[in-house]
């Protein structure tokens, strides 16, 4: 998708307007503007079998302006619309927060926004209607981008120009800093075998003092907790064009279940771009629930808010496999959950030179 | 003080005090007890004089037929207040005149059931004497009957005597046709101007039929006619009978010429026919002769009651004995229950029957003798039929035991003295089943409770049969209290059909809500007029109504017109039914304010509550406040709240109509907004959004549609109801072919189309018609309310 920036804009611009046109027409008609989306819940998600990951299903909504509410939600509309068009016709771009910011100098009240997670979801709204990436309407999420580290060789697109980049070589210990939009970036060489990514700074940190990129030829990707769509998207890139294996490593415990979740299978969010974001492939390598029991982890007891995330995982239709229904029973069971870094408790080697060796044998990775 | 001496002498005391004994004169009661009939203040004084003046002038000009035309006027002469008031009745001729103002309890209307605003008499010469004890000065009266000549009379009341003393009695000139003035000078003060201006202006609230005018030191008020109809003329009814007590009960039986209790309670009562005569008699019989017991009759091997009858009769010869016996056993085993009158009734029968067939008389002596013989066997089992009815009556956790020994003890008190038929009264029956409790709770150790005796005796009397004698005559029960009173207990538990309603006259709730609209300015008004209800035999109807919001004032709690025969009631509204009823409805629910959720409701409302009745029953003498009766209280409820809903439904109306505008409001400044930054976005040309709008909106939107001479009137209703909307098409050329069945009128040059079509909820309709010339059209659509029309032509 790096292919010439201004075609992108254009078309991405196109849309916006073409968007804008439907609700004129509307109105010229006669009739009352209104906008369909799907329901953005657990329920109205479903297994697209085609791309092996969960989209939206059929249930929609519609924003309408029949009401009060739903014409102040399509004013704001219309005029993030205008603003994001203009920005494309600019070249500019802008951090979600600023949108939420700028809309106070709109001339019209109504169209301002009353928080910033009202404007992050009609970001996303417009997103699923003119099936264009939020990235590709230049808007940036607020934090920088997570970090990769291992045997890679690339070349990013910069506002200073291309720069080539080995993500060993190139970078210090931080490693390599994902731009928000990953499209911009191209593959030169590699020399991995598989991609690593982890939920923790600290496990990050310490799989690359120990030298694991190296000694397994990995690329370490960092999720920070909840990843964001920009890590999602390259670690799908990395595994499409460069056709390597994706495992995921993060804690032992419900939320962490759903980060590897969002990267496999996409989040409920942005269920509307799991082609785009989702690797399905990926798997999970721990920490599992039986590896608590198996390499007698310190623990922590599960929290009735943790009971309640695992037991509606049970019925989130991203989970229903043999697989993750007897990790999360088990859990349940013994009520516990551990961190990565409990497994400094066998030696700080141990996640090195023990448990990821065999895991990932056991998966048939290495 | 009595010196010793006295004492000792009995008789000389008895002397003493009988000598300081005498009669007070009713003038010389009402000097001390002033304040019963409303008199206790001078600003109090007043206003009850001029409620009593204008209440007999109002009565005055009604029954006459004349439109009420009052004037009230006070002025301030020296120490005293003058007060004249005028009215335009027929006048009252010279004979009368003294009486009606210078004697109390003198009046027309206390003996009638009818509806009135006076009714005691006491009133007006009230008043007269009220001003004659407090100013010395006489009451000056003027009057004029139709074509007569015009009295002019002073007079005072002799307190002694209560008769009226005539001062002045001549002829004089007055420029009213007929009518009465009164001027009395009276001590008193005005601190209660407010409660005088209320009364005035609440008696033409409720009489919107009169023109009244007051006025007063510091300034005057007029109330114009609403209607010129007016109230109904009211029937005087005959009393009814839940509605008497024994005092009056015992005046009518003397009074009356009927000779039987049937023809007396048909002739002198209302609502009583023969059937419900028939049912109240068979009360007052059972009360008075009390019932008959009626046993089960046994069964044919128990007891050989044709033995028992051939025995009981001598010298008949075998054959019709025989005969005659198998009859009345027979006659017997029909019965299933069988009572001591109804036996002598089938065995006289059997004897008829008997001679028919056999030739032989059996006489009274002998039926006499069967009936005694037959009585005998009947109730000889009646411990086992006590048994099983109390068994029935009373809760299965009795012991079979007790319930036997309390049977053979009830059975027992039936075979006292006198006891041959069995006849026994309620208290007689409930004093042996009491007794027969008492014992068997003392004796077995049980509890036979208030609950199972009551059970017991209802099962037992229900058995028992009424006796078929006569009732007393008339004479007899007049002579005898009791009798009296038995006959008052039967008439107010026969169910009888509540009182008619003519001797009522209501104001109806559209002269409620004209009265109302007349007075009050404000934006919404609801009234309700129940059915008659009864209250004591005296029927009586509520009627209530509402105003709300306009003028009237928001803050504080709503006004209560409190009325009662169209009287308003001024004082004690703390003490009053209607203040007690308000204050218990939750008026939250029909969208007033109400603190805490009880009480007088706040908010800008009038509420007014008019009581009408033969006999409205009041808290004291001086008539202020209504009292709290149940049956009353329940309507006054019903009432308040049919007009509350009404209230309610336009509130609710109203702010769905604020909602509405709002929401217009609101789309009205987004929609156009969008639409420009739509138009900017697209750089396409400016968006005309009215359809849009109207569709939004819910509302019923019209467009014309023109193509060549061809004119289309849509209308598109976007509401959830139908709607019926008129539309007035003027046209500067003549229409042809006009669609809908659609009238057309020519005016002046111009051509009127209108079309009334009825579009339901998310349909549409189309009209057209054909236009030959050039022409100038104009649509003008009613029938909508204005928020919820979008007329884009």
């Amino acid at each position: 998708m790096s292919t010439d920036r201004s075609d992108s804009d254009d078309s991405a611009r196109e849309r916006l307007i073409d968007l804008a046109a439907d609700f004129y027409d509307q109105f010229a008609a006669g009739q009352i503007p209104e906008m369909e989306l799907p329901t953005r819940t657990k329920s109205n998600i479903e297994y697209d079998e085609n791309s092996d990951v969960w989209v939206y299903g059929d249930r929609t909504s519609t924003r309408s302006a029949n009401s009060v509410r739903g014409a102040r939600k399509l004013l704001k509309a219309i005029y993030t619309i205008d603003f994001l068009a203009d920005q494309l016709g600019e070249d500019r771009s802008s951090t979600l927060r600023e949108l939420y910011y700028l809309s106070e100098s709109w001339d019209n009240e109504e169209a301002q926004f009353s928080d910033q997670d009202e404007s992050n979801q009609l970001v996303e709204d417009l997103e699923i209607v003119s099936e264009v990436t939020r990235e590709d309407f230049h808007m940036r999420p607020e934090e920088s981008g997570a970090t990769l580290m291992g045997p890679l060789y690339l070349r990013e697109q910069t506002r200073r120009g291309e720069r080539e980049i080995h993500c060993q070589k190139d970078v210090g210990e931080g490693g390599y800093q994902i731009p928000n939009n990953p499209d911009t970036i191209e593959f030169l060489d590699h020399d991995a075998e598989f991609i690593l990514c982890v939920e923790t700074g600290g496990m990050r940190d310490r799989l690359v003092e120990n030298g694991f990129d190296d000694d397994y030829g990995t690329i370490v990707v960092h999720l920070k907790g909840q990843p964001a769509r920009a890590t999602r998207r390259i670690t799908k890139r990395l595994h499409n064009e460069l056709d390597l294996p994706v495992v995921v490593f993060t804690d032992g415990d419900p939320w962490s279940y759903r980060i590897y979740g969002s990267v496999a299978y996409g989040s409920i969010k942005s269920a509307h771009l799991s082609d785009y974001l989702a690797t399905p492939e990926a798997k999970f390598v721990g920490i599992q629930p039986t590896d608590i029991v198996e390499y007698d982890l310190p623990t922590d007891p599960l929290a009735d808010s943790d009971i309640n995330a695992l037991e509606s995982e049970l019925s989130d239709p991203r989970f229903q496999t043999d697989y993750w229904r007897e990790q999360i029973e088990l859990q349940l069971d013994i009520g516990k959950k551990a961190e990565q870094q409990a497994l400094a408790s066998r030696g700080l080697d141990f996640v090195t030179d023990t448990y990821l060796p065999e895991r990932l044998t056991e998966m048939g990775v290495l | 003080m009595p010196s010793l001496q006295s004492t000792l002498d009995d008789e000389g005391v008895a002397d003493e005090l009988a000598a300081s004994q005498r009669s007070i004169s009713i003038a010389e009661f009402f000097e001390k007890n002033k304040h019963m009939l409303g008199f206790d203040s001078g600003a109090r004084g007043l206003v009850t004089a001029v409620k009593e003046a204008v209440d007999n002038a109002l009565d005055a000009a009604e029954e006459a037929g004349h439109l009420p035309d009052i004037y009230i006027e006070i002025e301030e002469v020296g120490d005293y207040y003058r007060l004249v008031v005028e009215d335009n009745g027929p006048g009252i001729t010279t004979e009368e005149l003294p009486k009606v103002f210078g004697k109390l309890l003198y009046g027309s209307r206390f003996h009638k059931r009818e509806q009135a605003r006076g009714q005691q008499g006491i009133g007006i010469s009230a008043a007269v004497l009220y001003s004659q004890l407090t100013s010395g000065k006489p009451a000056k009266i003027t009057s004029r009957t139709q074509g007569g000549e015009a009295k002019y009379f002073e007079l005072i009341i002799d307190t002694d005597s209560n008769e009226p003393e005539v001062s002045v009695d001549e002829t004089t000139t007055w420029d009213r046709t007929h009518g009465t003035r009164i001027e009395l000078e009276m001590e008193a003060n005005m601190r209660a101007r407010g409660q005088l201006r209320d009364y005035v202006k609440h008696t033409a609230v409720v009489n919107p039929h009169a023109r009244i005018e007051l006025r007063e030191p510091n300034g005057e008020f007029k109330a114009e006619r609403a209607t010129d109809q007016l109230p109904a003329e009211t029937e005087e009814i005959r009393p009814h009978p839940h509605g008497v007590e024994l005092g009056t009960l015992l005046k009518m039986l003397e009074a009356t010429d009927s000779y039987s209790v049937s023809g007396f309670l048909q002739g002198e009562f209302t609502r009583v026919g023969t059937k419900t005569a028939t049912n109240v008699i068979a009360a007052f019989t059972d009360r008075h002769y009390g019932r008959e017991m009626a046993w089960r009759t046994p069964a044919t091997h128990e007891a050989d009651i044709e033995a028992a009858v051939t025995e009981a009769v001598a010298n008949k010869g075998q054959a019709a004995t025989d005969e005659f016996a198998g009859r009345v056993a027979d006659a017997i085993r029909d019965h299933d229950r069988l009572a001591h009158h109804e036996l002598a009734t089938l065995v006289e029968h059997a004897a008829v029957a008997t001679t028919d067939e056999t030739g032989t008389t059996f006489g009274d002596t002998v039926q006499e003798k069967a009936v005694a013989a037959a009585w005998t066997i009947v109730r000889d089992d009646r411990t086992a039929d006590l048994y099983t009815l109390t068994d029935e009556a009373t809760s299965t956790r009795k012991d079979d035991g007790v319930i036997e020994s309390f049977a053979e003890r009830l059975a027992a008190k039936f075979d006292g003295e006198g006891q041959v038929r069995d006849r026994l009264r309620r208290e007689t029956l409930e004093e042996y089943v009491e007794r027969a409790a008492a014992m068997t709770a003392e004796r077995e150790d049980v509890s036979f409770g208030e609950t199972a005796r009551e059970n017991v005796a209802d099962a037992l009397w229900s058995v028992a049969r009424t006796v078929p004698d006569d009732p007393p005559n008339v004479a007899a029960v007049a002579d005898d209290r009791d009798t009296a009173s038995a006959l008052l207990s039967a008439m107010s538990e026969t169910d009888i059909i509540a009182p008619p309603t003519d001797c009522l006259s209501p104001i109806t709730a559209d002269l409620v809500r004209s009265g109302l609209e007349k007075e009050f300015d404000a934006d919404f008004y609801a009234s309700a007029t129940r059915d008659a209800g009864v209250h004591g035999g005296d029927p009586f109807i509520v009627e209530a109504g509402i105003a709300y919001g306009g003028d009237l004032p928001a803050e504080g709690s709503v006004e209560l017109l409190r009325f009662a025969n169209r009287v308003p009631l001024v004082y004690q509204r703390g003490a009053c039914a209607t203040t007690d009823v308000l204050k218990g409805i939750g008026w939250r629910n029909y969208g007033l304010d109400q603190p805490g959720g009880s009480g007088m409701p706040n908010g800008p409302a009038v509420i007014m509550i008019h009581v009408a009745s033969t006999n409205v029953p009041f808290t004291s003498e001086s008539k202020d406040a209504i009292a709290n009766i149940p049956a009353i209280e329940d309507e006054i409820e019903l009432a308040v709240r049919e007009a509350a809903r009404e209230l309610k439904s336009y509130l609710n109306k109203r702010r769905s109509m604020q909602q509405r505008q709002e929401k217009q409001d609101v789309l009205g400044s987004i929609l156009p907004e969008m639409a420009d930054k739509l138009a900017t976005v697209t750089e396409r040309e400016e968006l005309k959004i009215d359809d849009s709008l109207a569709r939004i909106m819910n509302n019923v939107l019209v467009e014309r549609r023109i193509e060549n001479s061809h004119v289309e009137l849509v209308v598109e209703n976007n509401s959830g109801t139908s709607a019926s909307p008129e539309l007035t098409e003027i046209v500067s050329a003549e229409p042809t072919s006009v669609s809908d069945g659609a009238r057309v009128v020519e005016m002046d040059g111009e051509w009127f189309i209108k079309w009334s079509p009825e579009v339901g909820s998310d349909d549409d309709s189309v009209l057209q018609y054909e236009l030959a010339d050039e022409s100038d059209y104009d649509l003008d659509v009613t029938g909508i309310e204005s928020a919820k029309l979008t007329v884009n032509t």
